[in-house]
């Protein structure tokens, strides 16, 4: 229980202050990328559904080639690592809790760590050629 | 001062995990078609030949998308939580993210189905 409410931010300077462990920057992180999926849900939407908005193929390929330029394959690497920490997290947190592995939970939260590195080495391997595209 | 809106308690919990694990799939299927793919650029004919190829998309979409909208508010309700809203403040952001994820989903139904019956 807090004395006074920590401000949006300093709340997470708080906890981290308070508690520096793995398991405390993987909430941080875990909620960064979580706001980040549910703001990028919203333009996602809105480009899939130009279609459906405008009933015109040239208006979806107009939206779709302008979410492919360089510079959105560039942001859609951190797209994919907010969606690869996320999921490989939320996975380590539900094997903790449905199967009463909270003492162990340390090193489940490692393996997930490292298959994240193995995903994201991966997508920057194939993702450079699309990065430096014309 | 320890009175608060109801969390949802155990029920939220659960459903953030249940729908967790769909969407650990549904996003892996997910990526692995449209992100992590060699064939990497997406147009119209690309995407709907794609939906065409299989009726097993649609039955994917029907059910990725309230699973994610379902997710992604639960979870910000979640995240809302923490800075512990009063009352009447909680109850009106939750009326709020109900209406706002519902109007979604409906939007999210209209799109995919102009998309998988076109040319079908």
């Amino acid at each position: 229980m807090y004395d006074k409410k920590p401000g949006i931010i300093g709340h997470y300077f708080h906890e981290i202050n308070r508690n520096p462990n793995t398991g405390t920057w993987s909430w941080f992180l875990h909620r960064i990328a979580g706001v980040v999926l549910f703001l990028y849900l919203f333009p996602h939407f809105l480009v899939t559904g130009s279609y459906f908005l405008t009933g015109s193929t040239e208006k979806f390929n107009a939206w779709t080639n302008f979410v492919q330029t360089p510079v959105f394959h560039f942001l859609e690497i951190f797209l994919i690592s907010a969606v690869a920490f996320h999921l490989l997290n939320g996975l380590s947190v539900t094997i903790a809790d449905f199967f009463l592995m909270t003492r162990k939970h340390k090193a489940i939260q490692w393996v997930s760590i490292i298959i994240f590195i193995a995903v994201m080495v991966l997508t920057v391997v194939m993702f450079v050629p699309r990065v430096l595209a014309h | 001062m320890d009175e608060r809106v109801s969390s949802g308690g155990a029920y939220g919990w659960f459903l953030q995990r249940i729908t967790g694990l769909f969407l650990a799939f549904f996003l892996i299927m997910h990526l692995k078609v449209l992100h992590l793919t060699s064939q990497w650029h997406l147009d119209f004919t690309v995407v709907t030949d794609r939906l065409h190829a299989s009726n097993w998309w649609a039955v994917f979409y029907i059910l990725f998308v309230p699973i994610a909208v379902f997710h992604g508010f639960n979870g910000a309700w979640g995240v809302i939580e923490d800075y512990r809203p009063g009352i009447a403040s909680g109850k009106g952001i939750k009326v709020f993210l109900w209406v706002v994820g519902i109007l979604l989903c409906i939007y999210g139904y209209l799109a995919i189905n102009a998309l998988l019956r076109k040319g079908a």
